[in-house]
């Protein structure tokens, strides 16, 4: 429940005992100042407080002169005028100059709604030092994290424990609470979004902006007792304020509304900050990204000569090797070299984009097609069991039989497609009666001879069981379309035997094989002796064996015509 | 004898689930459509209501929300069946929300599935 201080005014007052911690009885006794001076000082550097008399606003300048409100405003008016028309503000001015104008806007409004309470202070004095030290804080702060801890300096703040930040930048997963404790201790923490979200909500929608933690159990604050929060809302970020004395008595008025207008001068220094550690991260994430970079490149700033290399970039590369040079950013020129890796990229960038739209084409068809195909199978059934002529019976069975084949081709298909990394045990049989299914047109008119030695059918693998399904998918695909380009009946050997603890399964075919020079290539990316081929199925089929504990390798055997792959793999 | 809807908007799987269903003895109503089965759930009083959530007006959520002006949570619990072919968790999370039972399409076992239907 949210604390009322209004509803102070609306009941007698009554005594109450009450035993308390000294300190407690310190922070009661602080002072509330008065909120009817307010200092608009920060449109320029002149010094002025607005002072509520009776009925009337006045201004009161450092100097000691006074005038009314109504002309002072009339004197920011024509300020505001002015650099409106002063030629092309940039953007930067225009930004700081509009969250200027609002704050200035919402200090007024508050200033006419708000009841002074006199404590004998020199209000002019006491907001004066507030506005100073604020002033003094923001421009001696280059983090947040320091601002957010130095908020506690602002004079009436100073009973106060504990100052938090709870900042969501958009688009990221966690929102980031960070702040001080006790006035000692750092704090640091991530929280859900949807809690964060909750919770500005909650503070956005309150009048009072005083709250208790026993109502945020979700957040997970890092105190007990009473707070105040204040919400920011910018382009780029959401952030909720908190400051708290660690108590559980409620806050005055004047002290809420001091605090708001508080956080609402601070607020275009907490956009400052946060886009530059913003910038900040995001330099430090180009940087790895340009280190990284997988070709030489060089950043050149014309006027300084300064140059920024990649890892790949040496000493040996001339001007004549570079390959692409733009000017990408004022005086910054961006080169990159000339070299194998180079060519291949710019041309598997194609082979990349085709092989994602195949998985996401093969999502959308499986999606498209069970539907129809489940109808299909469900009619067939029933037809099935009605009172037709046994050779009816026979084809609506035929039908369902097709129907199923159909849906596991496509189940095994998307499955190539999925991560699955469980590790299952998995029959050896099934591994490769999975492989066939996959293959069959493909191996369409190709004798396949399949041998499992002795007790290898019955084994059992604990791997997951696409990857090996992947590897011999790929491996039978490579055989089939090799022995296509010869005029002769293709044969395909699988062989299946063990040796020690380890399963061996050998893919064998008599096409023209691979001749020797071209065997040391063949692991590498992009390797391809195939018009439309990637060069990335015997990669990846290798790092999935390896990722298993096994390997794959190609074996030349003399005597025999055609190329053998071999298939290792651990047995559990 | 129990009356049921189907709402499922392939027709070959609507109709044959119909016949399994008369077959057994069931009294059978079906659409294709989401909206229209809205004004058959709150005009026709039914025993089981088996919802597929593709529909090509609406999802079968929405006529499961809109059951709500007739039915109680704990009667939209008992009275739908959803069937869905594509149990992303999402889904799942929102068929669970309301505690119904739930079907994979394709049904991996025919009998099975008639029985979490009408039971």
């Amino acid at each position: 429940m949210e604390n009322r201080p209004d509803s102070q005014n609306q009941t007698s007052p009554k005594s109450l005992a009450l035993y308390l911690d000294p300190d407690i009885l310190d922070a009661l006794h602080q002072d509330h100042y008065d909120l009817g001076a307010f200092n608009l000082c920060s449109l320029n550097e002149a010094k002025f407080a607005l002072l509520k008399k009776g009925d009337r606003l006045w201004v009161n300048y450092s100097d000691g002169e006074h005038c009314d409100f109504p002309y002072y405003l009339n004197n920011v008016k024509q300020v505001l005028s002015d650099f409106s028309q002063r030629q092309n503000p940039s953007k930067d001015h225009t930004d700081v100059f509009d969250s200027l104008i609002k704050t200035n806007q919402k200090i007024e409004k508050r200033m006419f709604s708000s009841v002074p309470i006199s404590h004998g202070q020199n209000v002019k004095d006491l907001w004066d030092e507030v506005i100073k030290k604020i002033n003094s804080i923001s421009h001696e702060c280059h983090s947040l994290g320091s601002l957010i801890e130095r908020v506690l300096d602002v004079p009436f703040l100073q009973s106060y424990q504990s100052s938090l930040v709870i900042l969501h930048i958009k688009g990221q997963t966690k929102a980031e609470v960070l702040g001080t404790l006790w006035r000692s201790e750092k704090h640091k923490d991530l929280i859900e979004v949807k809690d964060f979200n909750a919770f500005y909500n909650s503070v956005k929608k309150s009048k009072i902006k005083s709250f208790s933690t026993d109502s945020f159990g979700k957040m997970n604050l890092p105190f007990n007792g009473s707070f105040l929060a204040k919400e920011v809302l910018s382009k780029k970020y959401s952030l909720v304020a908190i400051v708290s004395r660690h108590d559980f008595l409620s806050y005055a008025k004047d002290e809420i509304e001091l605090y708001e207008t508080c956080i609402d001068l601070l607020q275009p220094h907490f956009e400052r900050l946060i886009d530059q550690e913003f910038s900040d991260k995001r330099i430090s994430e180009l940087r790895v990204c340009l280190k990284d970079f997988p070709l030489p490149l060089r950043i050149k700033d014309s006027i300084t000569d300064a140059t920024f290399l990649n890892d790949l970039y040496n000493n040996e590369l001339q001007e004549k090797d570079i390959f692409f040079s733009k000017r990408v950013s004022g005086p910054f020129t961006l080169d990159i070299y000339d070299s194998d890796e180079l060519r291949h990229y710019a041309f598997d960038l194609f082979h990349f984009q085709r092989i994602s739209l195949l998985g996401e084409l093969l999502n959308t068809l499986r999606h498209e097609l069970s539907n129809p195909l489940f109808g299909l199978k469900l009619g067939a059934q029933i037809y099935g069991t009605l009172d037709v002529p046994e050779d009816s019976k026979e084809i609506m069975s035929e039908i369902e039989k097709n129907i199923n084949r159909s849906q596991l081709i496509i189940e095994n298909f998307s499955n190539l497609y999925q991560i699955q990394t469980e590790k299952k045990p998995v029959a050896v049989k099934k591994i490769i009666d999975e492989a066939l299914v996959l293959t069959k047109s493909e191996t369409r008119e190709i004798d396949k001879h399949i041998h499992f030695s002795e007790g290898t059918e019955d084994l059992t693998l604990e791997v997951p069981l696409i990857f090996v399904v992947q590897i011999i998918f790929n491996l039978i695909i490579n055989a089939s379309q090799a022995m296509k380009q010869e005029a002769i009946r293709g044969v395909l050997t699988l062989d299946i035997k063990t040796e020690y603890d380890t399963l061996l399964i050998d893919v064998r075919d008599n096409g023209p094989g691979i001749p020797e020079d071209k065997q040391g290539e063949l692991f590498k990316p992009f390797f391809t002796t195939k018009p439309q081929g990637t060069g990335l199925g015997l990669v990846l089929s290798r790092n999935l064996a390896v990722k298993m504990g096994g390997n794959l390798e190609y074996f030349a055997k003399n005597d025999l015509k055609g190329a053998s792959f071999r298939l290792t793999l651990p047995l559990s | 004898m129990k009356h049921l809807l189907i709402i499922e908007d392939e027709i070959l799987i609507q109709q044959s689930l119909k016949k399994l269903f008369e077959r057994k003895g069931f009294l059978v109503d079906v659409s294709a459509s989401g909206k229209l089965a809205i004004d058959m759930i709150l005009t026709k009083e039914y025993d089981r209501i088996i919802c597929d959530l593709m529909l090509q007006d609406i999802s079968g959520f929405d006529v499961i929300e809109e059951s709500k002006k007739k039915y109680s949570t704990q009667d939209i619990s008992e009275k739908f069946v959803i069937m869905t072919a594509y149990s992303s968790p999402q889904v799942l999370n929102k068929a669970n929300s309301y505690q119904c039972r739930l079907l994979n399409k394709p049904f991996d076992d025919l009998e099975h599935a008639m029985k979490v239907m009408t039971e």
